[in-house]
């Protein structure tokens, strides 16, 4: 292997810090006493942490965000388990249609989604909003799941499936016996992967609030527009931990080079 | 009657026929090889009294009953995968007792069952092992109890030895076998190792391309192969085409392309059958110098190619009739290039199909 | 039956998306050729027309384009490394480079406003030292989106293509250095040829994305520099002219498709020539 040349690990480096930089800033510049948001801060203060829980509106779409989400990962992996283990196990005729299909949300511009599913969802059919919005949530996870289940697929030694057939074991017995058992880790990272992707999404949730209903992205960006003080920057920096922390959980489950497609 | 008869089974659609009117029949208590060399079927056959595979015509009759489109899990017949197959998660106890526990075994009875089982196979110490911890062998022996267990019908085993290594192979085959015998169990085994299977057999089928060539016991297959393809399977190397002339209660006179006369001892099963071709061992055929053999059964030839090969040479032969390959022992040996006459003993011809 | 099971399987989750998803996104198309009179292009018509709106389309466009560029200029060398990284510590520099995705666009693009802002980050250092004596106008701008859209979507061109140079055959440069070609040539000549596919798929990725991205123009653009994505939210949610909304809605639609159905083409001729 080569020793990579100096140049290359400097540009790499530093299109890394652009990448990290702007996070680092934000979680130093949300323990700065000032109201306005100055790098470096000039002391350290936990004021504005606790200002978050102050804000009722962060405290309420905080636990709808993650109702919704919970529920809406839930739902999709219901709906895409089987989807995406019939597409890895068969081959068969259209197969690649309902492939598209199955990926489909992630092709279709968040807003244009959310746009047309408050038109005629909301509007036209009366759904309530409450249901819409968890719609519009599992449309949009059930890519990353098919994605991931698939991929966990992709290396399965199908024969222990043949093998608990002649042991006696039903088609349906053995998916839950044998199949989902050995693609635990692979469904681990696909509800951390969902959730986080679900949990800040902006695009579809922006349509479908209303009196009552909003994420807490949402209600971040409302606050950004009218507020520039770094109580956001504390909700990020929380926001940051608690992905970290699901990143942690993925990396033992799943492993990280799994990211690389 | 037949514990398994396999009639006129034909699997594979269009271009692709695999198995095309297929007969088989085992006998209850014997163990059964499928051989032959990679893509002759064996596996598909065996897949398909597995259940694995639905046939496309034909009938699969299993102790009397019609068992043609019975579902996998409803069979009841125990079947060793090449890879294993093992459950990952799951240890050895576990992976073993999924049969029991399916069928609503009593718990105090699956642990008798399954320590009884694991013992049998010598691996009670490793009941709390995960397949990933086990060597290749160990696997190999947890799969078998783990078919075994449940007390199948049938036993099916799908080359179950060739990821060991060659000195394991010997031990295992003859552990399975010796397992096979004490309780009894008709098997059928899948392997493509000639020497594997007609140490264990209680019969033999060669396959080739879809169909029984031979179904005998091992020592009449390696005695008197019925086909060229067998016959080579089993160590025959030369041929020679040959014509029936006439033929007696005692022996069969035949004629070479070039008119030499072959003499061969008339076998009961030659009876209705037309010999096409004359074949025999490199062990059995006589190599020695020019002329000390005319007439029937010799031919003469030159040395093209010399091999030693330990206890003898090992000589190509060109003659008129084509390139012999014979042995010799090393205390006599022939140059190349040198003429040589070859005799073929008449009770070492075999003809075949 | 036991033949067809499959499709047991596919069906909950595709009546589910048909039904929820791409129902009402063919409802939304089609509402925008109808009205009371019947089928027509008119509304189309009127959006080309409007300047405002060719505006807006031409500008997004033309800053995807500026930031699949700069992503891929930028996430190429960065994917290179990470592609000749020993394999142990390759996860760690993946997880870096993917976590900043994983954080929302409101916490993303807010960074930014706190770097370009007035009295942002960068207005601050550059007034101190003394290059400027009045803060810079950096953000409400076309260039602070740009730097949004590359911030937003340069992870993902970087996955994209560390995909693709992990599965390059190592040995392929030493045998072009071997024939006589420097580092560098055996790079253009062997390995920047292989990445292809992967660059376009992170470019229609990023392409796209920047397209119809809405957090990250809505708060680095202002109202000065409207994209698509934030005119078509003013038209449903502020304007309550839905028709247009529908209009611009099957525009970005239409876009995306084509340009990624344009570069993939493009791809697999570049792949049949080989």
């Amino acid at each position: 292997m080569h020793k990579t040349s100096k140049g290359l690990k400097i540009f790499a480096f530093l299109v890394y810090f652009f990448l990290l930089a702007p996070l680092v800033i934000i979680v130093f510049a949300s323990f700065g006493p000032d109201k306005s948001l100055t790098f470096p801060p000039r002391g350290f203060s936990l004021k504005w942490m606790a200002n978050i829980f102050k804000v009722e509106m962060f405290r309420k779409t905080f636990l709808i965000s993650i109702k919704i989400s919970v529920i809406g990962t839930l739902i999709a992996l219901v709906l895409g388990i089987p989807a995406a283990y019939a597409l890895s196990r068969y081959n068969f005729r259209g197969k690649s249609f309902f492939n598209g299909i199955f990926l489909s949300p992630a092709l279709i511009p968040g807003i244009v989604l959310g746009f047309s599913l408050l038109k005629y969802l909301v509007i036209y059919f009366k759904l309530p909003i409450y249901t819409s919005l968890l719609i519009g949530h599992v449309i949009i996870i059930i890519p990353y799941i098919i994605r991931v289940i698939s991929s966990s697929l992709s290396n399965f030694d199908y024969s222990i499936e043949e093998a608990s057939m002649s042991l006696g074991a039903n088609k349906v017995k053995t998916f839950f016996t044998v199949v989902l058992p050995n693609i635990r880790s692979g469904v681990i990272a696909a509800f951390i992967l969902a959730f986080i992707n679900s949990f800040n999404n902006v695009p579809v949730s922006l349509f479908l609030t209303g009196p009552g209903l909003s994420t807490l992205p949402i209600q971040m960006l409302i606050y950004v527009e009218y507020n520039f003080d770094p109580t956001i920057a504390a909700l990020s920096v929380i926001l940051m931990a608690m992905t970290a922390v699901l990143m942690f959980i993925i990396e033992k489950t799943l492993g990280l080079s799994y990211f690389a497609k | 009657m037949s514990l398994i008869s396999l009639e006129k089974i034909t699997v594979g659609y269009g271009n692709n026929i695999i198995l095309k009117d297929l007969d088989l029949k085992v006998e209850k208590g014997q163990l059964v090889s499928l051989l032959g060399p990679s893509g002759c079927g064996k596996t598909t056959t065996l897949r398909l009294i597995a259940g694995f595979l639905d046939l496309q015509s034909g009938k699969f009759i299993f102790d009397g009953k019609d068992y043609s489109h019975i579902p996998v899990h409803k069979r009841n017949f125990g079947f060793v995968f090449q890879s294993y197959a093992l459950f990952p998660h799951l240890n050895v106890f576990e992976n073993v007792a999924f049969g029991l526990k399916l069928r609503k075994v009593d718990k105090s009875e699956i642990k008798n069952r399954v320590e009884e089982m694991l013992k049998i196979v010598d691996l009670l110490d490793y009941a709390n092992r995960f397949p990933a911890e086990l060597s290749g062998g160990q696997r190999q022996r947890v799969a078998l109890a783990r078919a075994l267990v449940i007390k199948p019908d049938l036993l099916l085993l799908d080359e179950p030895l060739s990821n060991l290594d060659a000195k394991l192979r010997v031990k295992m085959r003859v552990e399975i076998r010796k397992i096979q015998q004490e309780l009894g169990i008709t098997t059928v085994y899948v392997t493509h190792d000639q020497e594997e299977c007609f140490s264990i057999s209680d019969k033999v089928a060669v396959m080739n391309n879809g169909i029984i060539e031979q179904m005998d016991e091992p020592a009449r297959i390696y005695k008197y192969p019925a086909t060229e393809f067998v016959a080579r399977f089993v160590g025959f190397e030369n041929f020679i085409d040959l014509q029936l002339i006439s033929k007696d209660d005692k022996t069969l006179v035949l004629k070479a392309k070039n008119n030499t006369e072959f003499v061969v001892d008339n076998l009961d099963l030659y009876k209705g059958i037309e010999p096409k071709k004359g074949a025999i061992r490199p062990d059995d055929l006589k190599i020695s110098s020019i002329g000390s053999h005319e007439g029937s059964n010799a031919i003469n030839g030159q040395v093209l190619v010399r091999t030693f090969l330990g206890r003898d040479y090992q000589y190509e032969v060109k003659t008129e009739l084509g390139n012999f390959i014979v042995n010799h022992e090393a205390l006599e040996i022939f140059e190349v290039g040198e003429k040589v006459s070859l005799y073929f003993p008449k009770d070492k011809i075999i003809l075949v199909k | 039956m036991k033949k067809y099971s499959f499709y047991l399987l596919l069906a909950p989750g595709f009546i589910f998306l048909f039904v929820f998803a791409i129902l009402p996104l063919i409802m939304v198309i089609s509402g925008s050729f109808t009205t009371e009179e019947g089928i027509t292009i008119s509304r189309y018509i009127d959006f080309f027309k409007d300047g405002y709106y060719t505006t807006i389309l031409l500008r997004t466009m033309k800053l995807s384009l500026i930031a699949t560029i700069v992503a891929a200029v930028f996430g190429f060398p960065t994917a290179y490394y990470i592609s000749k990284t020993n394999i142990n510590k390759r996860g760690l520099y993946i997880a870096f480079a993917v976590f900043p995705m994983l954080t929302s666009p409101v916490v993303r693009s807010f960074s930014w406003m706190v770097i370009l802002g007035k009295y942002g980050i960068v207005n601050n250092l550059l007034t101190k030292i003394g290059i400027i004596k009045e803060p810079l106008s950096l953000l409400y701008n076309e260039f602070s989106i740009v730097i949004g859209f590359v911030y937003l979507f340069m992870p993902l061109m970087i996955l994209s293509l560390v995909g693709v140079l992990e599965n390059i055959d190592k040995d392929l440069v030493a045998a072009a250095e071997s024939l006589g070609a420097t580092r560098f040539k055996a790079f253009m000549k062997v390995v920047f040829p292989l990445s292809i596919p992967g660059l376009i798929v992170g470019s229609v990725l990023v392409f796209t994305g920047s397209l119809t991205a809405y957090t990250t123009p809505q708060l680095l653009g202002g109202t000065k520099s409207r994209v698509l994505a934030t005119v078509m939210y003013q038209n449903a949610m502020t304007l309550f002219d839905w028709d247009t909304a529908a209009v611009v809605a099957t525009v970005m639609i239409v876009v995306t498709i084509v340009i990624s159905g344009l570069i993939n083409s493009f791809a697999r001729r570049l792949d049949s020539r080989r």
